[in-house]
């Protein structure tokens, strides 16, 4: 699990072009949206790629973001979950 | 104001060629929405409203040889202004007295999204270079029919034909035109079919807007125009209104790139302020056409606005985009038009598909209603929240209703000679030093056919969370932007024009590579988001938090001249006091290896670089109020015009006119800025023009140091104001070595002869 937790945050940083910003720099039980990392609805579109790029999981509707892209730690384990690639 | 006529309209969408076809479709409820045909793309899952014809039917129909270059949108274009100029009498030889201009963001994309990889690494198709940009596609519609007096191109997104009819009202009210033609086309492309994709806001389902089950928008085609026309001018040519545009609104959201604000702010001011424009309550209003695009967020967003607007008495309400999907940078005039065949034949169009109320939302028209109807408003919203409203009256309603013409003259004054704008402040970042003058003592030379520009720190302009989705010219209009906030020692103004020729071509070439190579799955929503030409405008006003006049031009080499010439317009008119214009154009290697095998520039010894200006113009000086050095003004524009293709006969008479309606004289003129860039062929045509216009004026040139690029005309500016302000003109400006003088220049005349069919004069003094 810590190492899919640091590829993502890799891949997050890269996604999202979060220039100036290394893995550690990211708690993964943080909040990604709001308060935490400040990112938005266009951010969470972009994690939806990701999912589907790197993991194979498709999401039909951004609304199920919500719940998946709480923090880093809860979209692991969603992907550890449901990946199939 | 005074009511402008509108004496002629045409119309094309996916419910039909012409307003006879239109007016049936709406009559009798039916959709133009179903299965994708026309364009050709994997992603059949979603409805679209296509024009239903091909590109060669609509060859065929407008008398265009099958192999001659154009683009779809161009064709639409052309199918909707034959119907508009037929309908005002409009025939050839008067389009010389007449203006022409159109809302597109798409430009020739249909055409570049084909042969992209071609253009980069092959021959095949490179005549279709030169017709991607957004300003060829409104010279090739004008063109087919005639010379227009001038042409340009608004591009604020969905909002991008609106904004058309909003200048050109501004130019009839202001007395600079009797008649001008205005509107929008786009055709759906690949490429913002994907990009909606991305964004996820596309229904597969027929669009429901209003209703609680909404799930995004059905893409749409099509191009309208409107002629507007002044009373008078229609009254000496014996013909009738159709229709009268009575007001008219244009705000900025300020919220989000592509997000609409929780209470619809923009939206609201937009509606208002048409409302306030032509003198009319609330209560007025018989119907709106809401922009009611089909998404969450722009009906709970426009729902909020309509609510605040007008309490717990709105009037009927309905989103035609049902029927014709949405028909992006079109949709402002399209709409319009739907409008005007209400109010002429007194009916309530249906908001189809329509079952559910949704929470908060208004609730549409969903029965089809016989209704008279006196006063409508017609919404468009673009990305950026680059809102807009119009506001459509019944023809015989020149009289009542409104306040009298003498009021109306009284509370907008109308100067008999151009009032003198100030030029406050001018930063620039290009291939000199970035933010600095350091150029007029110690220029940088290159001997390189391609360079980007210097850029300074963006540190202080912009934080790196904000910067992740910045390429590097929004950074650079930002940082322009504060820049010249700060010198002009202003915390806002009341307008942000900007004018960028290709817009964010780095995000438009990541995402058409994307496309091209990898194909229409997984494209990144980003990337999109920052190829509409309107994200620099608006993102400034994101940041700056302005909620005032914002709009986009998109015109070739005349991309910041059009900027400046809305800018002028309002301040002539009274309507701003303040306004930041603004010159934005990046290049990256890859475009500039597809532009110079296209032939749009690059050719000879002409350099090519980029370009960031952003100057801050006042009506007034206020020395009091300035302590500090910097803040006094540069200089004072005194001058603007600009004509389309002109004959040098017309070039003089523009040149007279200019110069006498600023009091001057051609002797009072000290130096000529050309923009002679080292293409041979331009450069000749400079010379042999200026010579004809201007005698032996000294001549001047700025691309040699800063570059061709499409708002190179906006470093040219830049450029004149600060030798103004600093009472000398470095040598490295100066054409002949031999005229080089220490003179304190007094007055400039800038001549920009874009790819000579495109000319602005503008006439700077110190």
């Amino acid at each position: 699990m810590d190492e899919l937790i640091y590829t993502l945050k890799q891949q997050i940083i890269e996604a999202l072009n979060l220039e100036d910003m290394k893995p550690e720099d990211i708690d993964e039980n943080a909040s990604l949206f709001g308060e935490g990392l400040g990112l938005d609805s266009i951010d969470a579109l972009e994690l939806i790629v990701l999912m589907e790029k790197n993991y194979g999981i498709k999401l039909k509707d951004p609304s199920q973001g919500k719940e998946i892209f709480k923090s880093v730690a809860v979209m692991a384990d969603y992907i550890a979950k449901n990946r199939t690639k | 104001m005074e009511p402008i006529l509108i004496t002629g309209m045409g119309v094309v969408s996916a419910i039909g060629l012409g307003k006879a076809q239109t007016l049936e479709a709406l009559l009798a409820n039916r959709s133009g929405v179903g299965e994708l045909k026309y364009l050709k793309t994997e992603h059949k899952e979603f409805p679209v409203g296509e024009v239903k014809l091909s590109d060669a039917e609509m060859r065929e129909r407008l008398g265009i040889p099958q192999d001659a270059v154009t683009t779809r949108t161009a064709l639409m274009g052309m199918l909707a202004l034959g119907e508009a100029l037929e309908e005002a009498q409009l025939s050839q030889e008067m389009l010389p007295k007449v203006g022409f201009i159109s809302g597109t963001t798409v430009g020739g994309m249909d055409m570049s999204e084909q042969f992209y990889l071609d253009y980069i690494h092959g021959e095949a198709h490179k005549e279709y270079i030169a017709v991607h940009d957004c300003g060829s596609c409104s010279e090739m519609t004008a063109n087919h029919f005639g010379k227009f007096a001038f042409v340009t191109t608004l591009s604020t997104a969905c909002s991008s034909a609106a904004n058309a009819i909003i200048l050109g009202a501004n130019m009839i009210q202001c007395g600079e035109a009797d008649i001008v033609v205005v509107g929008g086309s786009e055709c759906i492309t690949k490429f913002h079919l994907n990009g909606f994709n991305a964004l996820m806001i596309l229904d597969t389902e027929p669009c429901r807007p209003f209703d609680a089950t909404r799930h995004g928008l059905n893409l749409g085609e099509g191009a309208a125009y409107l002629v507007l026309e002044s009373a008078e001018s229609a009254k000496r040519r014996g013909v009738k209104a159709q229709a009268l545009l009575s007001g008219y609104g244009n705000a900025c959201d300020a919220f989000h790139q592509t997000a609409s604000s929780p209470d619809g702010e923009g939206a609201y001011r937009a509606m208002s302020e048409a409302l306030q424009l032509a003198g009319l309550q609330t209560s007025d209003i018989d119907y709106i056409n809401a922009h009611g695009t089909g998404t969450q967020n722009n009906d709970a967003s426009e729902s909020q606005a309509m609510k605040r607007l007008f309490g717990d008495h709105v009037p009927p309400v309905s989103s035609t985009k049902p029927f014709t999907g949405h028909t992006t940078s079109a949709s402002g005039s399209i709409e319009a038009v739907f409008c005007i065949l209400a109010l002429q034949n007194g009916f309530l169009p249906v908001n189809l598909n329509w079952s559910q109320a949704m929470e908060d939302g208004i609730v549409p028209v969903s029965q089809p209603t016989q209704k008279e109807l006196n006063h409508v408003l017609c919404n468009a919203f673009g990305f950026g929240g680059n809102d807009s409203s119009l506001l459509l009256s019944r023809a015989g309603h020149e009289t009542r209703d409104f306040e009298t013409r003498d009021e109306a003259l009284s509370r907008v004054p109308r100067p008999e000679v151009p009032c003198p704008i100030y030029v406050l402040s001018a930063k620039q970042i290009s291939i000199q030093q970035p933010l600095s003058e350091e150029w007029m003592d110690q220029p940088l030379a290159y001997d390189v056919p391609f360079t980007r520009s210097i850029d300074p720190s963006f540190k202080d302009y912009v934080s790196p969370i904000e910067a992740r989705r910045m390429g590097k010219i929004l950074k650079r209009a930002l940082a322009t932007s504060k820049e010249a906030l700060k010198a002009a020692d202003l915390e806002t103004v009341d307008a942000i024009i900007t004018g960028t020729g290709y817009g964010c071509i780095e995000n438009t070439e990541f995402f058409l590579d994307a496309l091209s190579n990898e194909g229409e799955q997984l494209l990144k929503p980003t990337y999109f988001m920052q190829s509409t030409h309107n994200t620099i405008s608006s993102l400034v006003a994101i940041q700056t938090k302005n909620h005032g006049y914002n709009v986009t031009y998109a015109h070739k080499g005349i991309s910041f001249d059009s900027a400046l010439q809305d800018a002028w317009w309002q301040f002539q008119l009274g309507k701003i006091d303040t306004a930041m214009v603004g010159g934005h154009d990046e290049m990256t290697e890859t475009f500039h290896h597809i532009l110079k095998k296209g032939g749009v520039m690059g050719k000879d010894e002409e350099m090519c670089g980029e370009a960031a200006v952003s100057v801050v113009l006042s009506r007034h000086c206020e020395e009091e109020r300035r302590s500090n050095l910097e803040s006094e003004p540069l200089c004072k524009l005194t001058g603007f015009t600009m004509l389309h293709q002109p004959t040098i006969n017309t070039l003089m008479d523009a040149v007279t006119h200019l110069l006498q309606s600023s009091g001057k004289s051609l002797a009072d003129v000290d130096y000529i800025l050309t923009g002679m860039s080292g293409d041979h062929e331009g450069d000749v045509a400079y010379l042999k023009e200026t010579k004809t216009l201007f005698g032996d004026k000294p001549l001047l040139k700025y691309k040699h140091l800063f570059g061709e690029s499409f708002t190179a005309s906006g470093l040219g500016f830049y450029a004149a104001a600060q030798c103004l302000k600093a009472g000398r003109v470095p040598a490295s400006l100066f054409v002949k070595q031999e005229e080089v003088t220490d003179k304190q220049p007094k007055c400039i005349l800038l001549y920009n002869r874009s790819d000579g069919k495109n000319v602005s004069l503008t006439l700077l003094e110190a």
